[in-house]
């Protein structure tokens, strides 16, 4: 699948990158209420430097690097999976940044990984049959 | 504007479980149990008091790890909007056993549990993913796709 900025994907993939790269203002937290994800320590680079990847990959329209994105955020959730509640916890996180690294990586990926599309003219909208207008309510 | 709001309710009901991954903390899930033994303290609904005595309590430590992988995986599957309507359901259904664990408990409050009933039912009958999530982005690949996990994919969505 293409991952250029003018493609559905590409746009996807950004939105992605762009959560990685922001994800350490989740350490602006004030209280418990207020704690959505534990992002700190090492967790505050890992974050947005593979956020930062996935974006440069979306920029140049190289889908190997959102990929490469994608597989990092799936490996630090693993690591983060099997350390929590351990020591050492090298991310510094618990079950909740396992949940956003898992979001990230199987999201990349999945933008990344899937097959292209059909060319306009061969896509199902063209020749008829409803696709965006009822996707909201079917 | 609708589809705003539908985006924020998916983002919402993510982050609700996303941050309640994090409390479920292995190797021995000491919260996770107090809240689990609330269905015998204070049973709810019988049969489910029994299967909690019989079955959940004597083997926690895997239970509690599958508590955490299914709640840390709706959260992240419910962020990104990736078979959404599947993990509305999977979501219902763990707010069900949530909910007949703890809901005579002391200092719980009932609609809490009914509110997140109604907000997975919301995100299954909005089809949430496909409104700024990856169901919308993949759903016209997996349409044109021939293979079996692409028909699948796009039930689950």
């Amino acid at each position: 699948m293409s991952v250029a900025r003018t493609e559905p994907s590409g746009r996807a993939a950004l939105a992605l990158g762009v959560v990685g790269v922001i994800s350490p203002a989740f350490a602006l937290t004030t209280s418990s209420n207020n704690n959505f994800v534990l992002v700190q320590g090492l967790g505050l680079v890992v974050f947005p430097v593979l956020g930062l990847v996935a974006v440069l990959g979306v920029a140049l329209a190289k889908r190997l690097i959102v990929i490469l994105a994608g597989a990092g955020f799936a490996l630090a959730a693993l690591v983060q999976l099997a350390q929590f509640g351990r020591s050492p916890n090298w991310l510094d996180g618990n079950g909740s940044t396992f949940s956003l690294l898992m979001a990230l990586g199987i999201g990349l990926l999945a933008t990344a990984l899937t097959p292209s599309v059909p060319s306009a003219d061969e896509s199902p909208a063209k020749n008829g049959t409803p696709r965006s207008g009822s996707e909201q309510s079917s | 504007m609708t589809r705003a709001l539908i985006v924020v309710l998916r983002v919402g009901v993510a982050l609700l479980w996303i941050e309640n991954a994090g409390w479920k903390t292995p190797p021995d899930f000491t919260t996770l149990q107090k809240f689990t033994m609330y269905a015998v303290e204070y049973p709810v609904l019988g049969p489910f008091t029994w299967v909690t005595e019989a079955l959940v309590l004597p083997n926690f430590i895997f239970f509690g790890w599958m508590t955490l992988l299914l709640e840390a995986s709706l959260g992240a599957f419910l962020l990104i909007g990736l078979a959404t309507r599947f993990w509305a359901v999977v979501g219902l259904v763990q707010t069900l056993a949530i909910t007949l664990s703890v809901l005579n408990a002391p200092n719980e409050w009932e609609w809490s549990f009914y509110l997140m009933i109604l907000a997975h039912v919301a995100l299954f009958a909005t089809a949430a993913g496909r409104v700024f999530g990856l169901d919308g982005v993949l759903r016209p690949i997996w349409r044109t796709s021939s293979s079996r996990v692409a028909g699948l994919l796009m039930r689950l969505s």
